[in-house]
């Protein structure tokens, strides 16, 4: 359908031209920081939202055929940077359960690109974020979060460890810090400008 | 109204089915809102008269749309799950008291793609 932007709705209501807005997904394993770095650089305390999904049941759940589906909330929290008067960039934390991704179009759809987050500690809870991204063609970015400033790997050994091409930004750093998260995004923005102008 | 903003708690404690206030619908007769589209308010706000028949809920989101905002924010106000917060929008939209702006599209190679990736970096260069 066609949305009026601007035009005068019946009756000679006037419409000023709301801001324009994209989305950028935030991903990475339980605890990674995700609320963190959304909170660090969001302009507002980040918000929390859910929603209902239908997925088939486990095996779990089976109960002999009659039940095939079942409906669970993911949550998610976000935040927002007005970059300026007619555009907003919304932060997505993206639920950590990445087998309910597939289901969520709505989450996905439409996003510039991606922040994953990984904790050199467990890096493997990166994993499933990178499969996905990868798999839908979406560019992404790479944040290590180093907690107090602790670097207890190497940034090549970090890339090997993902398997990351040598094209995907890597961005070490605490993500509690604005200045740090600031860095990750402008990260992921430049490469979508070097990835675009090289298309 | 503002209670029921403070009040809401955990959709698993409200008191109605969240699809109560949908009267049973679970999906929207559109389906064109995704998470960021902008919803705005009619300037001037609906009458009263123009009111009748809505829920506590629309008029949450009509108040909170006066300055514009995203479908998920408006989720997020009312502690309401987005496919039913959609709902609630979409009666707006139908009654034309709400209009909506879809999320930018990106389209690979274009110009005014680069001009977009140009406006967030500086945005963000100016966090």
């Amino acid at each position: 359908m066609v949305f009026a932007d601007s035009e005068p709705a019946a009756g000679g209501v006037h419409v000023s031209t709301p801001p324009a807005a994209v989305k950028i997904l935030v991903a990475g394993g339980f605890g990674v920081g995700k609320t963190t770095l959304v909170g660090a650089v969001s302009e507002v305390t980040p918000l929390h939202t859910e929603e209902y999904l239908t997925v088939a049941s486990e095996g779990v759940d089976d109960v002999g055929g009659v039940e095939e589906k079942t409906t669970t909330t993911v949550a998610m929290d976000f935040g927002r940077i007005t970059v300026n008067p007619q555009l907003v960039v919304y932060l997505f934390g993206t639920p950590g359960q990445e087998r309910f991704w597939f289901m969520w179009n709505d989450l996905v759809h439409g996003a510039l690109g991606a922040v994953v987050l990984a904790d050199t500690r467990r890096l493997e809870s990166s994993f499933a974020s990178i499969d996905f991204f990868e798999s839908r063609g979406i560019p992404f970015v790479i944040g290590v979060n180093c907690f107090h400033g602790q670097v207890d790997r190497g940034e090549q050994e970090v890339r090997d460890a993902l398997t990351l091409g040598p094209e995907v930004p890597l961005v070490m750093g605490d993500m509690r810090s604005k200045e740090v998260g600031r860095d990750l995004l402008l990260a992921l923005v430049e490469h979508l400008i070097t990835t675009l102008s090289t298309a | 109204m503002d209670d029921l903003e403070a009040d809401a708690g955990d959709p698993e404690e409200l008191s109605v089915r969240p699809y109560t206030l949908t009267q049973g619908r679970t999906a929207p007769a559109r389906d064109d809102l995704t998470l960021i589209t902008i919803v705005k308010t009619v300037d001037p706000p609906p009458g009263r008269s123009a009111l009748r028949g809505l829920q506590p809920e629309h008029h949450v989101i009509l108040r909170q749309c006066r300055g514009s905002a995203a479908v998920a924010e408006i989720s997020a106000g009312l502690n309401l799950p987005v496919s039913v917060t959609k709902i609630l929008i979409d009666d707006l939209v139908a009654r034309g008291q709400v209009t909506t702006r879809p999320p930018i599209a990106m389209a690979a190679g274009n110009e005014s793609d680069m001009n977009l990736l140009r406006a967030v970096r500086d945005g963000l260069r100016r966090l």
